[in-house]
Parts: structure tokens; C-alpha cells; sequence
């Protein structure tokens, strides 16, 4: 039987660092402190102002070739998560397969999922390589909310960062991380499209943004969230999400030697580490230095996860990704 | 529902539950580490332990840990 691996991961963070301090001399009344002690994010990294989501696919890509010595040419497919794509048309995957020069006989494609996206993309991999569509899949995740943020949204501007990630997923084989990508639950609930939106720039605004660069408050054009509707989305669907991914991989709670969830928030993790019952020292978080970057929170984790030598041969790893859509999916890696 | 393990609960959703003592008086807005974030964990817990729907206007009207209480019991008596 056919298996589909994760053999690599690497990721790229911006140059530029918004730090609490800088939020709070530019907010004097926001406190930072006791909001980072919640959060648990002190640092987050933000793209260049002509620095899109595209180019910092590239550097990511980059960074996993050149880090895990892999031979571009064994390239086959191309996926791209990303909200925040360089152009309506052509798709942002077409170009950056010209970028890093990857095969002509490449296929590529973006979707456009955010905080769930890399368990989707993961999904997506596996099912190109078990049909025998691709044997190599090289996955990037790459966001800049920040682009989306208004100024004055300190909340936002708070909690997320810019970042991008690449892994690559391949079909068997001994090298590399060798983490077997095994069975997937997901889930969507539409009805709360609204509570993680940018509504404009799209076709219902008739691809026009508004562009009020003097606007003091947040408006259409920004990312809005509804803290609330997400928290709630998060701590009453995802324990259930665990519990159907545990039973459809036959494996228990106890068999899992690592959770590595979407890094969304400290305070919101552990509420629903604790609605899930899993023990705090089986739960991995990787938030302080980069925030909330949406799609790439997972694999940066991960790959955290392994250089601490918290996920080790033989482990298995569940990971969770929930968010915007609303959409959430999970599975288990068995490395 | 008893007294003691609500309060319990309630106390259980600040980030330090074990430096802060609670009871049915306490006007919980006035603790240190009090924010939106943890009304949005203690509706998730009334919902969870007490099975009731306890909207974030409800909350807003009750000051003290006894008018939560109170207001989840004529909830789950109605």
C-alpha cells in the first residue's frame, strides 16, 4: 500500500518585527503586558510593503530546498494556501512554479483556505499521491493579514503576524522526516462566513476597494473577526473534531504523543485543550515569537516541535487546524 | 447545582485561578486579570457544566459571581 509522507518542512518569516513595545507606545492604552500574558505572543513578523504573499512563498520554498538538500526537479505539483494571492488571475502557484524554475510538467494550483488550510492542503497532497497524480508535492502556506489590518485595529494588529511555510510531500520513502500522513476529519460551517471576513475586493464590491487611507476606523476593506463567534466556533466544535479523527485513525487519546493545533491564541488553545482533556504536556505551543501567522501556524510548529526533539521516530502527531469559513480539519502523522 | 463547585468553576476560567480567591460577592469585573477573554471562557463553561445558553449581553448585566449563579439556576428551572 501506497503511502504519502511528509519528508520536509521548512518556513520564512519577514524582516520587520512588530514588538509589544511598539505597541504600546503606539497604543498607551492597551495593556500589552497583560494582554501577552493571555496571548502568549510577544513578537510578530511583518511583510515589506512590496513584499506579497507570493514572494514569500519563494523564500520559504527556498529555505526547504536548500536546508533539506532537495533536488527541485523531483517537483510535481504545486499547491498554494493563500487568502492574500498577488493577483485575481492568473493563480499565484503558476508563478512561483517559473520562480524557483520547477518543472514545466508541474501542475499548480492555489486554494484559498485560512487557519484550517494546511491540514486541508495536507489532504489535498495525500489524495494527488495516492492516485497517482503526483509523487512529490511541495504544499506552501503563505499569508499577510497584516495587509488587511487597519491601523487603528489593535486587536488584529495584536494577535497576528505574517509568515509563509513549505513542506514537502512525497510518496514513501525512508529519508527525510518520513511522517506518514494518515486518516482526516473536516468540517465547515458557512453560516459563520461573517464572523472572518474581508468583504471588500471582491466581486460583490465589484473588485473595488474603497482605499480610504484617512479612515480612522476599520471598515469593508480590513480584516474584521468576531473574537466571540470564533472562540465559540473553536471551544465547542474542536474536541468533537478530535475525538471523530481519534476514532476514524482507531487510535486513543493516550497513543498521542503530540498536539499541534493551530496556533490561534495561548488563551483560547488551552481552553480548548481542556474541553478536549488533553494533558498539558502533550500539547505543543509555538506562538511568542511570530503569532498567529493563519495557514503556516502548523507546519512552523512542527517544525519547531521537531528541532526541540519533541516529536521523535515512532511518534504520533495530531494536528488540528480551525478558523475562517468557518472550516476546521484535522489529522494524525505517523512518524 | 452547589455553591462550591460553581464557584470553583468559575474561578477555574481566570489565568491566575490559583492566586485569586473567589466567592459569591466577589464583583469578578474588578479582578486584576479580568477581560473579555475570560467572559468568553466562563460562557463556555455555563454552557458546558450547566447545559443553559448564557448570552455575552446577559453576562454584561451581572456584576457579582451570585447574579451569574442566580441567573443560570432560573435559566435551567424555566
Amino acid at each position: 500500500m501506497k503511502r504519502a509522507v511528509i519528508k520536509a518542512l521548512d518556513y520564512y518569516l519577514p524582516e520587520a518585527i512588530l514588538t509589544n513595545e511598539q505597541l504600546a507606545s503606539e497604543y498607551p492604552e492597551w495593556s500589552i503586558d497583560k494582554i501577552s500574558a493571555k496571548t502568549g505572543i510577544y513578537k510578530r513578523h511583518i511583510a515589506a510593503k512590496d513584499e506579497f504573499s507570493g514572494d514569500m512563498a519563494i523564500k520559504a520554498a527556498k529555505n526547504l530546498f536548500k536546508n533539506h538538500n532537495i533536488d527541485t526537479g523531483s517537483i510535481d505539483y504545486v499547491l498554494l494556501c493563500t487568502q492574500s494571492p498577488d493577483y485575481f488571475l492568473p493563480t499565484t502557484a503558476c508563478i512561483i512554479q517559473d520562480k524557483l524554475r520547477l518543472s514545466k510538467r508541474c501542475g499548480a494550483l492555489d486554494f484559498n483556505l485560512g487557519c484550517s488550510g494546511f491540514v486541508y492542503g495536507l489532504g489535498l497532497a495525500k489524495g494527488l499521491i495516492l492516485s497517482n497524480q503526483a509523487e512529490n508535492v511541495l504544499l506552501i502556506t503563505s499569508e499577510t493579514y497584516s495587509k488587511f489590518i487597519h491601523t487603528a485595529d489593535k486587536s488584529n494588529k495584536t494577535l497576528f503576524g505574517d509568515a509563509a511555510a513549505a513542506t514537502l510531500v512525497s510518496i514513501d520513502g525512508e529519508n527525510g522526516l518520513n511522517g506518514e500522513i494518515l486518516q482526516f476529519e473536516y468540517g465547515t460551517d458557512g453560516s459563520g462566513a461573517n464572523s472572518l471576513i474581508v468583504k471588500n475586493g471582491g466581486a460583490r464590491s465589484n473588485f473595488m476597494r474603497s482605499q480610504n487611507v484617512s479612515a480612522t476606523e476599520p471598515g469593508d476593506d480590513n480584516l474584521y473577526m468576531d473574537g466571540k463567534a470564533i472562540f465559540e466556533f473553536t471551544a465547542f466544535e474542536i474536541p468533537g473534531l478530535v475525538k471523530e479523527t481519534l476514532k476514524r485513525n482507531n487510535v486513543s487519546i493516550e497513543q498521542i504523543d503530540l498536539f499541534v493545533f493551530h496556533q490561534a491564541n495561548q488563551f483560547m488553545l488551552n481552553t480548548v485543550r481542556k474541553r478536549a482533556i488533553i494533558p498539558e504536556e502533550k500539547f505543543f505551543i509555538h506562538l511568542q515569537d511570530c503569532g498567529n501567522t493563519v495557514s503556516s501556524t502548523i507546519p512552523i510548529a512542527l517544525k519547531e516541535a521537531v528541532s526541540q526533539n519533541r516529536i521523535k521516530k515512532g511518534n504520533k502527531v495530531f494536528i488540528a487546524g480551525f478558523g475562517v469559513g468557518l472550516s476546521m480539519g484535522a489529522t494524525i502523522l505517523q512518524f | 447545582m452547589d455553591y462550591n463547585s460553581f464557584i470553583e468553576n468559575f474561578k477555574e476560567q481566570f489565568i491566575d485561578a490559583d492566586e485569586i480567591s473567589v466567592d459569591l460577592g466577589t464583583k469578578f469585573r474588578d479582578l486584576p486579570t479580568w477581560d473579555s477573554l475570560t467572559g468568553m471562557s466562563v460562557l463556555v463553561m455555563i454552557k458546558d457544566e450547566y447545559e443553559v445558553d448564557f448570552s455575552a449581553d446577559e453576562l454584561k448585566r451581572c456584576n457579582t459571581v451570585q447574579e451569574v449563579y442566580d441567573l443560570i439556576k432560573e435559566k435551567q428551572q424555566a
